[in-house]
């Protein structure tokens, strides 16, 4: 983003901010409860009669805080609680029980304050007109935040610039590719100049431009804006490149929050050995002399298990460790073969995300 | 508080922009829904006079109800009616959370996008309705007077509707209860027949729902059938409804957002 080309009165226009920190959540727990159908036709009568319910705690009390200009990175696997938390941050559900707070406010009363100063972006739901075309739902957009003709003007121009959409303002939404779909979907939620906005996973489907332009594009706003975001994302390509912090959540529980970079240690490592015995994870802790934990024997990967029954067994440990555990290895087993894997930030998560599932 | 009349100004293009996207759908809805009910009518009027030798129903004869017919065409099209499977399809899917988290009221909102078409259509029929007037020698201030009769229908019915599709926050599924209130709409309102038809002693039952403001009254008003002490009483009424419909709303969407899940995503 070139910075001398964002206009002024766009800075200008954005809402005094509150003292940070900006978000603040504490022990937030919050409880969905469904009916379940059991299976079949017998089922559906169940379901007629007697219906029963189940109980599902999406979140299990977390506490955080968020300083104003953040660029969060909200990651879990599927059903760990991360949409839910986006929207009780954004106001649309409120929690069981604890408290949060954004901007100050209570964000489940939705006042107009607050309305006026977050933007949600869901990356599987659309928020404009299908029918029509992408300017047409802006310029509703504009009379909705208040937003002076000139400033929307200058924001329009800046934002369909920035993502390369220009072109395709007077086409019908439902004519767009989804990554220009997406695109428009972040101008319209950011015409009103948010200075909180969560995006939940809104590089979903994208290409790797695409992708790319989005992903430059916030790190700009949030830079230049010192705008606070959250966002929600699989792809750890956006985490590692935006995020100077994470929160990751695990069964509705908060796991971790902190720096990406300490999450995948650069001393630390994966020692990948495939052995023609079968020793058991106990008898490799007592071997190597490490503990048990960092030790895991896949039996699920089957592409990678041989047909004689050899399983893959992966130790992390510090690089320095390297030697003396193959010395060891190579005096009582016989090795098939092995490999170093780095700790890239997915295989972190990825490797946390089984361990407790 | 001030009223922000620049997004609802907004909405209503808006709003009209996206009904008229599709111009041959836009047509046959509004042709379709319009001439089909007075199909039916006609049908039946001429089946009772011309083929049963009838001279008059009622109080009306071949002539009058064939007036009606004409008349109400004028009306039917005002009064909505779908924009509450919309509430309740976003309630149900979890679409309602873009409306939200927007700083306007999403009941508001979806009225005044769905009413724009509408009111497009009140213009249209304001000077077909001249035209039968002329024909009829029908007042064109009868007819004006009924135009804005059958555009407080529509709020009412909208407001009834959006009640109603509330029942999703707890139901999650309401669709066949709308489905049940449009029925009774078309029947109750004079849309298929003039209410006069009904026999005396069931003249409460439509009586006692807002149904007939949307159909029977202002085709009644436009005929010039009802003076002004009833044009006063019935306005009365009307804004007797509207006030029992925004407690309803207020009441209705109050309690269900809490129960509110914001499903998908």
């Amino acid at each position: 983003m070139n910075e001398s080309k964002t206009p002024a009165s766009m800075i200008q226009a954005a809402p005094t901010l509150q003292a940070s920190p900006v978000i603040q959540v504490r022990q937030v727990r919050r409880t969905f409860t469904s009916t379940k159908k059991e299976e079949g036709i017998k089922g559906s009568f169940k379901l007629l009669l007697n219906p029963t319910r189940q109980e599902h705690e999406a979140l299990k009390g977390v506490d955080f805080e968020i300083e104003e200009g953040a660029f969060i990175g909200l990651i879990g696997a599927n059903g760990a609680g991360k949409t839910t938390l986006l929207k009780i941050l954004s106001g649309l559900i409120p929690p069981t029980s604890g408290e949060a707070r954004v901007l100050g406010m209570n964000p489940f009363k939705r006042s107009l304050k607050f309305r006026h100063t977050i933007s949600l972006v869901m990356g599987q739901k659309a928020q404009l007109w299908w029918d029509l075309p992408a300017i047409d739902a802006f310029d509703l957009l504009k009379a909705i935040y208040n937003i002076p003709e000139k400033i929307y003007r200058e924001r329009l121009d800046h934002l369909a610039e920035l993502l390369d959409v220009k072109r395709l303002l007077n086409t019908q939404i439902r004519r767009l590719s989804l990554g220009e779909r997406m695109k428009m979907e972040l101008i319209g939620a950011l015409l009103h100049w948010p200075k909180v906005i969560f995006l939940d996973e809104p590089t979903i489907g994208l290409d790797v431009l695409a992708a790319h332009k989005l992903r430059e594009f916030l790190r700009e706003f949030n830079r230049k804006e010192k705008a606070t975001i959250i966002l929600t994302s699989h792809n750890m390509d956006d985490i590692e490149r935006l995020c100077s912090r994470v929160l990751i959540l695990k069964q509705g529980e908060l796991v971790f929050d902190g720096d990406p970079k300490k999450l995948a240690q650069s001393n630390e490592c994966r020692l990948r050995i495939r052995l023609v015995e079968t020793p058991s994870i106990e008898e490799l802790a007592a071997h190597f002399q490490v503990d048990p934990k960092t030790i895991e024997i896949s039996s699920h990967d089957e592409e990678e298990e041989s047909e004689s029954g050899q399983k893959l067994i992966h130790i992390t440990l510090q690089r320095q460790q390297i030697p003396s555990i193959l010395q060891a290895t190579l005096g009582r087993y016989t090795l098939v073969d092995m490999a170093i894997e780095e700790q890239s930030l997915e295989k972190v998560i990825q490797r946390l995300y089984e361990t407790e599932s | 508080m001030k009223l922000n009349l620049k997004w609802r100004w907004a909405a209503l293009k808006n709003g009209f922009q996206d009904a008229t996207a599709y111009r041959l759908e836009f047509l046959f809805e509004v042709l379709g829904s319009a001439l089909v009910p007075a199909a039916i009518q006609w049908v039946i009027w001429y089946a009772l006079f011309e083929i049963g030798g009838a001279k008059e129903v009622a109080g009306m004869n071949y002539a009058d109800l064939l007036q009606y017919t004409w008349i109400s065409l004028l009306f039917t099209q005002i009064r909505g009616g779908d924009h509450d499977f919309e509430l309740q399809e976003m309630i149900r899917s979890g679409a309602l959370s873009t409306y939200l988290l927007r700083p306007c009221s999403v009941v508001e909102f979806v009225w005044i996008r769905g009413v724009a078409p509408k009111l497009f259509l009140a213009g249209i029929g304001l000077v077909g309705g001249c035209v039968i007037g002329w024909i009829y020698g029908l007042s064109p201030l009868h007819i004006l007077l009924g135009m804005g009769f059958a555009l407080l229908g529509n709020i009412i019915h909208y407001q009834l509707s959006a009640a109603l599709a509330s029942i999703a926050f707890w139901w999650e599924e309401g669709y066949s209860l709308l489905m049940v209130k449009n029925m009774l709409v078309s029947l109750l309102s004079g849309e298929l027949l003039p209410l006069t038809l009904f026999p005396q002693e069931w003249k409460w039952v439509w009586e006692s729902t807002p149904f007939y403001l949307f159909v029977f009254a202002p085709t009644q008003i436009a005929q010039g059938k009802w003076g002004p002490s009833e044009i006063l009483f019935h306005l009365g009424v009307a804004a007797g409804w509207l006030l029992f419909g925004w407690v309803l709303i207020r009441l209705t969407w109050g309690f269900g957002i809490k129960r509110y899940q914001s499903l998908g995503g």
